[in-house]
């Protein structure tokens, strides 16, 4: 249960809203690299924190992300045309170069300079990864650039995919912590996924549908453990990071590559749901990007053409009771991640959180909403700046390792849990 | 209340992929559609549960002194319980009548009249002295069929004091929570409704 204040302090994120300006101090993922694949290719409207805005690649391969509309009659530059050096409002002309700044009014005299008094609002937008990454604070405190792992490995080892998910962010980011649906909703995935099936692990999730948590505060967010039986009375340990505001990596499973998600507001009730793949030491194989891309694991297929899953509202999530039947899906809707996102719809678009009924193996998420809360108020009434920004904080794996009893695994995985370049990930 | 419109209709049975058109109108109420903030008003609106039964241990004094800031505030049907032993016990040879306990008030309270009916326990650990004390609860929580939770108050503490502590309680507990500063006691306890 979650006072009202607190739900509303958490799920708002518009510009001026103590959670918005949380959010508003990270870099987060704005856009996929390949959505503006080439110099002065069609520009991108995308809308982050309640604020619509368009994204471009100029002439000279600098990025742009900017207020949509034109200053002038507010026309919407996607309309516009991307061309040396600037986005040009197709209506009377106007242009603008990659930090907002107009540079051009054809109708005013050139040496007025009457354009230098225009300025749409602008945000840093810089490639790192497959991701194009924003920071929409203020400058001053504008956090050292993004470190973490699977966008810093090289290109053939990672896979980045996107997907619009129409719920506030945070009841989606809750499911990316809470493991103990893992062995209900996904359970007839560990048996078929190509990304996640034939590990030894899954045979202790299946067998252990009751584990015992510990939630452990870390200085960048959370370490989740969830504890299951294994062979010789010793403890099959699965590891979920979550670092603020919201990256979580799903706990790996054999040599498949490892995953995760950001959670990123679109306005307060839809979110990004930004989905990863990567091997800290191999290429991806053909097969498991093929597999990516066809919306296996933590990935989706698309109504073509958009970023909106094949599966939606809209047809009922293409629900399969026959499949459910057969034991192929638990819930009835096929793949891992609509199985997740569509439960998470379903609770509406924000989550009234005074009428549900946690339990004391929900502590991750009752903890990670403790700590939002206070990094919130924190930076609202002391400006002070909200952990999760410092590359050292980003530095994290998820893990999984089976353990002797007496072994916490804070300790004996330390190592586990840290991003090591060259290093392959622990898991079982 | 007719289905949304007939194209809507249509392509639901196009997305079908061979498992059978849909045969029934879709209303708006009756499809994942449903979930707007508009539907919304229109769910259940009563209690969906009842009140639960809480007892919230105390192991020592570090943690007695967290949880006593807390103990006024209005709860549901949660009862704080302290220690009252400042040694640990045999849990060989303590029955569960006999685990030195008290209320906030100071008066004596009997472990076994506590758990009857309790739904949750959650055992609060700062010094980690109270092992023997923790297998005794745990023990009565296991045979009972409670939930036993742990939550180890971190502050101020060294890497190997904390881990004293953590150990202490591990082995007892379906659930543990390290937590950095006291003020998480009543986050826990407002978010598990105790």
């Amino acid at each position: 249960m979650l006072k009202k204040e607190i739900n509303d302090l958490l799920t708002q994120t518009d510009a001026d809203t103590p959670m918005g300006e949380m959010f508003r101090q990270y870099w987060i993922p704005a856009l996929l690299a390949r959505e503006l694949p080439e110099d002065d290719c069609p520009p991108v409207r995308v809308k982050l924190l309640g604020e619509r805005l368009i994204a471009f690649r100029d002439s000279k391969g600098r990025y742009g992300l900017m207020d949509e509309f034109c200053a002038h009659r507010g026309v919407s530059l996607w309309f516009g045309r991307n061309e040396e050096g600037g986005l040009r409002c197709p209506y009377h002309g106007w242009k603008y170069d990659y930090t907002g700044q107009c540079i051009e009014v054809p109708s005013e005299p050139e040496e007025s300079g009457f354009c230098e008094k225009i300025k749409l609002r602008a945000y840093p937008l810089i490639k790192i990864g497959d991701v194009l990454w924003t920071h929409m604070g203020d400058k001053v405190n504008r956090p050292p650039e993004p470190a973490w792992e699977f966008a810093t490995v090289p290109p053939e080892q990672t896979y980045t995919s996107k997907r619009w998910q129409e719920c506030n962010w945070l009841q989606a980011m809750e499911g990316g912590i809470d493991s103990s649906h893992v062995s209900f909703l996904h359970s007839g995935a560990l048996n078929s996924d190509p990304l996640f099936k034939g590990a030894k692990g899954n045979q202790y999730n299946q067998q252990d549908k009751k584990p015992v948590f510990e939630v452990v505060e870390s200085d960048g967010g959370l370490h989740i453990g969830a504890r299951r039986m294994a062979e010789e009375g010793h403890y099959y340990w699965r590891i979920t990071p979550w670092i603020m505001p919201s990256f979580t990596m799903v706990p790996p499973r054999g040599d498949h590559p490892m995953h995760g998600h950001f959670w990123i507001p679109i306005d307060d009730e839809n979110c990004w749901a930004w989905s990863f793949d990567y091997h800290p030491v191999r290429a991806l194989t053909p097969e498991e990007r093929q597999a990516m891309m066809d919306g296996y694991g933590v990935h989706n297929k698309y109504v073509p053409g958009t970023f909106r899953p094949l599966q939606n509202k809209d047809n009922d999530y293409l629900m399969d009771r026959e499949a459910q039947k057969r034991g192929e899906t638990y819930s009835g809707v096929w793949g891992i991640a609509m199985q997740d996102a569509s439960l998470q719809e379903s609770m509406g678009p924000i989550i009234d959180r005074t009428k549900e009924n946690l339990v004391s193996t929900d502590n991750g998420i009752i903890m990670a909403r403790h700590r939002l809360r206070k990094a919130c108020v924190a930076l609202r009434d002391k400006g002070a700046l909200p952990p999760g920004r410092d590359p050292e904080h980003q530095m994290v794996r998820s893990a999984a390792k089976v353990l002797p009893p007496d072994e916490a695994f804070k300790e004996a995985m330390k190592d586990d849990l840290t991003a090591r370049p060259g290093v392959k990930q622990t898991s079982v | 209340m007719p289905h949304d419109s007939d194209d809507m209709f249509e392509a639901d049975n196009a997305t079908r992929e061979g498992r059978g058109p849909v045969d029934h109108p879709t209303m708006l109420s009756s499809c994942a559609r449903a979930a707007t903030a508009a539907e919304a008003r229109f769910r259940v609106p009563y209690p969906n549960s009842r009140t639960r039964t809480s007892r919230i241990v105390a192991l020592d004094a570090t943690a007695a002194e967290a949880m006593y800031q807390i103990t006024e505030d209005p709860w549901n049907d949660a009862h704080f319980l302290a220690l009252s032993s400042t040694g640990d016990v045999d849990p060989g040879k303590t029955p569960a009548a006999s685990l030195p306990l008290s209320h906030p008030d100071g008066s004596a309270a009997n472990l076994a009249a506590e758990l009857d009916g309790a739904d949750l326990v959650v055992l609060i650990a700062g010094e980690g002295r109270s092992a023997g004390a923790a297998e005794v609860i745990a023990r009565e929580c296991f045979g009972l069929n409670i939930m036993c939770a742990g939550l180890v108050l971190a502050e101020g503490k060294s890497e190997a004091a904390l881990d004293r502590v953590v150990n202490s309680i591990r082995a007892f507990t379906r659930v543990l929570v390290v937590a950095r500063d006291g003020d998480y006691i009543p986050a826990m306890l407002t978010a598990l409704r105790a």
